[in-house]
């Protein structure tokens, strides 16, 4: 048994920024990450981070614009402290050590981004998540904080509400080990890859969200899933909202910046939602690129200034699509990007299970609500890591001793599990994670309506019931893939299920979630969040509240 | 059709096997990877996790080229030599007139092999470590964001670029021969933290004290075999190159 105070699960931006705070506090923490720390897929993000640091901006406008972005389901307490720490957690990374771009005058440069009043999107090039994330974790190495390189966790293990551990597998030589702790903290991102068409890395299939799930905790918000518009036709690799917001258009088949019959004012740089539901109507229409794609224009930015602040993203389409974005425009389509929805937790990361805290993308907080702004993710990530780090910092100086039974009793049955699922004779993960995608990606995309989303939960139950006889031949015990991600698809299953049920129940149209068959936003019945609690008979779901404070809904245009 | 002859590698046992992959116009060596491990071999491994070039895992020895496999184009590939049976790691390769059906995939040297292409990256990581890789700040830390002009960031940028592959690793002559050399990428790091205006002095002197041995910039043979080989543009030699110098002005000044 491995005992620290508190274990980090995840070694993105959240998990490393609440590991530093927890260390800084004098607490015994370690990490455990299925990948090497900077592998992690926070190093992705291009864009920037937002921070009211600008003479003329405020937290209240960068709330406000939030919470508009969010069609008014995030909760408004939670977004002011986001706001509000903002400027502080991205000064704090600049003195950490982060390279961010200039301006002139050598202060840190912001750019504009969309559905945002005023330019307060701090960035490095557009390689931002990299920065960011070398950056902590250097200042992990200076910390000496122990890591548990390449573990996979299995199972949480809570008792009595209370979160005592949990059942990990070292990825080395595949043993299961039982870790103790006084806390947890869930920071392991989001589940893109249970989508054909996602920027995420692989490695992104929701696993611990489904960890929390299992152990009974609610997932809120599910069916609010961000939904890129600019994803680089063939890989869906991440093209930046930063081209936009540098001032790239969006032309169709026959040249038109059709931004503006959708949202004439904003153009270009309305939300992410609504410029994800422009291009797919174009595409559904008739009026994008054979194949289902429109053009990303930045020739016109020159290559100067493409270079010094989107030199990645050129790189990317050098390298995926053979095209020199300073030459000619980019092929671009809407593809998942961002979980709004995730664990339910507070203000301080904390869920309802005493002791398990989730923080970063695998968490609702609820700050994004039903759609996310560019540049709050990387935010959210250091603001909330923080905040559970000192929150659960105080947490575990005040508990007792607990018995270690439940523990050991969790790991033998752990192992247990995980010997049956080895054998020759059963179904092999990949057919049915392609057929969970495939359905996912047809049935629960950026237009959503009833018959879809009701076959995309039959589907998932009959895939359920599939996966409930999956084998795993290969017995090798070093980096034993398909092991592992025979293991991940039953989460991925998990929040397909949650996802598909909570969109096909919620009947309006509010953020990332559009019902063409309930067009309007409907705050009467719907201004609540989903709550969704794991039975045997699939998800049961419950509905609470949206915390509002100072903005009340008002129709969102742009 | 398109043939991956893929070094396998379980214990001792050390074998190569042929698949066959049906590939597709725009698909990368790691999409390749993953039809052999999905659709005809559940066993092979190998790291993966951005598949987008940024987060550095999956560096591998292809046609005795270390590369990101997931930057690496199946159709380039197609028009290379395998250059099989040659002992030496490549920096690049030749181009072909003609079509060739095989691609040679063989983990990145100078790391011991876990199993198949996945190697023992411990050493890399703590060969990183002891250049002190962080940023110490200065005493008085300002109350805003330190000013640093546009120029410094820029040359600061070209460091920071580094995503740890162990690319240039897998490239070095003294990586290969001398396990204790920090190796380019741990030194570039170093540069980049001796760049860097934020930094306090003390820790920048310390730092340069452990790279002014043999195991750090004077271990390097200047052959910039790193510089070629790396995806991000980083140049490690150049940053040796400097520090070389800046430990000899500081030499010069105190004598």
């Amino acid at each position: 048994m491995i005992t620290h105070d508190v274990v980090v699960i995840g070694g993105g931006l959240s998990g490393l920024r609440c590991a530093i705070e927890l260390h800084e506090r004098g607490v015994d923490v370690a990490i455990v990450s299925k990948v090497p720390l900077i592998r992690s897929h926070s190093g992705a993000a291009q864009g920037g981070i937002n921070a009211s640091i600008g003479s003329d901006d405020s937290w209240e406008s960068h709330a406000f614009d939030t919470v508009k972005g969010s069609d008014y389901l995030a909760d408004q307490d939670t977004v002011e402290i986001l706001c509000k720490e903002a400027p502080d957690r991205v000064l704090e990374m600049e003195h950490w050590g982060t390279n961010f771009s200039r301006k002139d005058d050598g202060t840190i440069a912001q750019r504009p981004f969309g559905g945002a009043g005023f330019p307060r999107t701090c960035y490095a090039g557009d390689r931002t998540g990299h920065n960011i994330l070398h950056t902590l974790h250097e200042r992990i190495l200076r910390a000496g904080i122990k890591v548990y390189r390449e573990w996979l966790v299995t199972r949480l293990v809570i008792e009595d509400d209370r979160c005592l551990g949990f059942v990990a597998m070292d990825l080395l030589n595949s043993e299961l080990e039982v870790f103790k702790t006084k806390a947890t903290v869930l920071a392991t991102g989001g589940y893109g890859r249970i989508y054909q068409k996602s920027t995420n890395a692989i490695i992104n299939k929701g696993f611990g969200i489904s960890l929390a799930y299992r152990a009974g905790v609610p997932l809120q918000d599910m069916e609010f899933v961000q939904f890129h518009p600019t994803t680089l036709w063939g890989t869906n690799i991440l093209i930046t909202e930063g081209a936009r917001g540098e001032g790239g258009y969006l032309y169709n088949k026959d040249h038109e910046r059709f931004m503006k019959d959708y949202a004439s004012s904003s153009m270009e740089l309305a939300p992410r939602d609504i410029v994800a539901r422009s291009i797919q109507q174009e595409i559904d229409e008739g009026r994008a690129f054979p194949g289902g794609y429109v053009h990303l224009d930045i020739t016109h930015l020159g290559k100067d200034l493409i270079e010094e602040r989107l030199g990645g993203i050129r790189q990317i389409c050098i390298d995926f699509a053979g095209i020199d974005p300073v030459e000619e425009p980019i092929p671009v389509q809407p593809g998942q990007h961002y979980s709004m929805g995730g664990i339910s937790s507070n203000k301080d990361g904390a869920t309802p299970a005493s002791g398990l805290y989730a923080v970063g993308e695998c968490a609702c907080i609820s700050v994004h609500g039903a759609n996310r702004l560019g540049g709050n993710s990387l935010l959210d990530t250091v603001v909330f890591g923080r905040r559970a780090g000192v929150h659960a910092a105080d947490y575990v100086t005040s508990l007792g001793e607990t018995s270690d039974d439940p523990l050991t009793q969790a790991l033998d049955s752990e192992k247990t599990a995980i010997s049956e699922m080895m054998g020759n004779d059963g179904e092999s993960y990949s057919s049915i994670s392609e057929e969970l995608k495939r359905t996912m990606q047809e049935n629960v995309g950026v237009f959503r309506e009833k018959k879809e989303l009701e076959k995309a939960v039959e589907d998932v139950k009959k895939l359920e019931a599939r996966a409930r006889s999956l084998k795993v031949r290969t017995e090798a015990r070093e980096f034993n893939l398909e092991l592992l991600n025979a293991i991940e698809l039953k989460g991925m299953l998990d929040l397909a299920h949650v996802i598909a049920l909570g969109a096909l129940v919620r009947e309006e149209s509010r953020g990332a979630h559009y019902r063409t068959d309930f067009l309007e936003r409907d705050d009467k019945n719907w201004l609540k969040h989903t709550l969704a609690y794991l039975t045997p008979e699939g998800p049961r779901l419950e509905y609470k509240d949206v915390n509002i404070t100072i903005f009340q809904p008002q129709r969102r245009t742009y | 059709m398109i043939k991956l002859k893929i070094r396998r590698q379980d214990g001792e046992n050390v074998w190569y096997d042929l698949f066959e992959v049906e590939d597709r116009p725009g698909m990368n060596l790691l999409e390749a990877l993953f039809y052999v491990q999905e659709k005809l071999d559940g066993s092979l491994t190998f790291r993966y996790s951005c598949r987008g070039a940024v987060c550095g895992s999956c560096g591998m020895l292809i046609n005795r080229v270390p590369r990101l496999a997931c930057k690496t184009q199946v159709s380039d590939l197609r028009k290379e030599p395998t250059n099989e049976g040659n002992p030496e790691v490549l920096i690049t390769n030749k181009k072909t007139e003609t079509d060739n059906d095989e691609i040679l995939i063989e983990p990145l040297p100078n790391l011991d092999v876990i199993r198949d292409l996945v190697v023992d990256m411990d050493p890399f990581y703590s060969l990183l470590e002891s250049v002190r890789p962080w940023l110490e700040m200065k005493n008085d830390i300002p109350e805003k964001e330190n000013i640093m002009d546009q120029e410094t960031q820029v040359k600061l940028e070209q460091y920071t670029n580094c995503i740890l592959c162990a690319i240039c690793h897998g490239s070095c002559p003294v990586a290969e021969r001398d396990r204790k050399y920090y190796g380019p990428a741990a030194l570039a790091k170093a540069w980049r933290f001796d760049l860097d205006p934020r930094e306090n002095e003390e820790n920048r002197k310390e730092r340069l004290e452990i790279v002014d041995s043999e195991s750090g910039v004077w271990g390097c043979d200047t052959v910039y075999k790193c510089v070629a080989v790396c995806p991000k543009k980083v140049a490690p030699t150049l940053g040796i190159n400097e520090l070389r110098n800046r430990i000899d002005t500081n030499k010069k000044k105190e004598e």
